[in-house]
């Protein structure tokens, strides 16, 4: 009798400490995945390819580093290529949801008008207009 | 002997083509910004600007550039300088607060402030058409009466 009663309490405690795991293995899902997602992504020699409005985008840089999920930072030497313009840069912030990217580094695009260095830029992707800081020089090829 | 003049014959021939290509180099220089809108098809360049072209050196504080496709190149058409302009033609000086060139005619319009300048005379006015490939220049003052009209001498020879 008391015999059974002991394995009754055995078995129950059993039971509840693997309902206390099963808990705490739940509620300890959630931080984890919040911390996961706030940590920062540094990817070194990268190349990639985005879809915006101007068409299939080309990026590359020395170092990727990313902030979070619409943003990303293309640190040391980094480009864009398209079929409109070759953007070769330094240290450029992209927007992805915005499309946008900018630098206020020296840059140097090739177009099909030409060659422009300037002292930095911002590229509004979505209306297709790129500003240049700076001095500009803008050679035009025959 | 022989060597040395083919070395100077060469060196010479080299300086040549990089002169000749320097001369010929078209640009657009701005001290602020430029901006690129590839939609509307345009340059604005702003602050100190210069823009040179196989015709003319142009100076003033804005410009815009319009340009088209073609062949798969872009080609500028219209180019259009606001305040203190200032444009360069051989020996000529074109000055006013804005000037259109259209690439189809080879023409120049000044208005505002308009003078002309060559080494033998300056004359001013309110409208200034400088057309390029006839060497003729019309001068209108703000009163319609006075009207200058200039043939230069190599076109008027002809």
């Amino acid at each position: 009798m008391i015999n059974n009663l002991t394995k009754r309490t055995r078995n129950i405690f059993i039971i509840f400490i693997l309902g206390l795991q099963c808990l705490i293995y739940f509620f300890n899902q959630k931080p984890l995945t919040d911390n996961y997602i706030q940590k920062s992504i540094t990817v070194e020699n990268f190349s990639s390819i985005v879809l915006s409005k101007s068409g299939i985008t080309k990026i590359g840089s020395e170092k990727l580093n990313k902030i979070d999920e619409n943003n990303i930072y293309l640190e040391g030497k980094s480009y864009l290529e398209n079929k409109e313009y070759k953007i070769y840069g330094k240290n450029i912030s992209i927007d992805l949801s915005k499309e946008i990217s900018n630098s206020d580094e020296y840059v140097e695009v090739i177009n099909r008008m030409g060659l422009l260095k300037a002292q930095g830029f911002k590229n509004l992707d979505y209306n297709g207009k790129i500003f240049f800081k700076g001095e500009i020089e803008f050679v035009i090829e025959k | 002997m022989n060597l040395s003049l083919k070395s100077k014959l060469f060196f010479l021939i080299l300086n040549l083509f990089f002169f000749s290509n320097a001369n010929c180099e078209s640009y657009v220089k701005a001290g602020e910004s430029l901006i690129w809108d590839s939609e509307n098809k345009s340059y604005t360049a702003n602050g100190e600007v210069e823009f040179k072209n196989e015709k003319f050196i142009a100076f003033a504080d804005k410009m815009i550039a319009k340009y088209i496709e073609e062949n798969n190149d872009e080609i500028f058409t219209i180019i259009e300088l606001f305040d203190n302009v200032v444009i360069e033609f051989k020996q000529e000086t074109f000055k006013g607060d804005y000037a259109i060139y259209t690439r189809d005619d080879n023409i120049i319009r000044l208005t505002g402030n308009v003078s002309i300048e060559s080494p033998t005379r300056i004359l001013t006015g309110n409208e200034l058409i400088a057309d390029i490939d006839n060497n003729k220049r019309i001068l209108n003052s703000a009163n319609e009466e006075s009207l200058v009209e200039v043939l230069l001498e190599n076109n008027a020879n002809d």
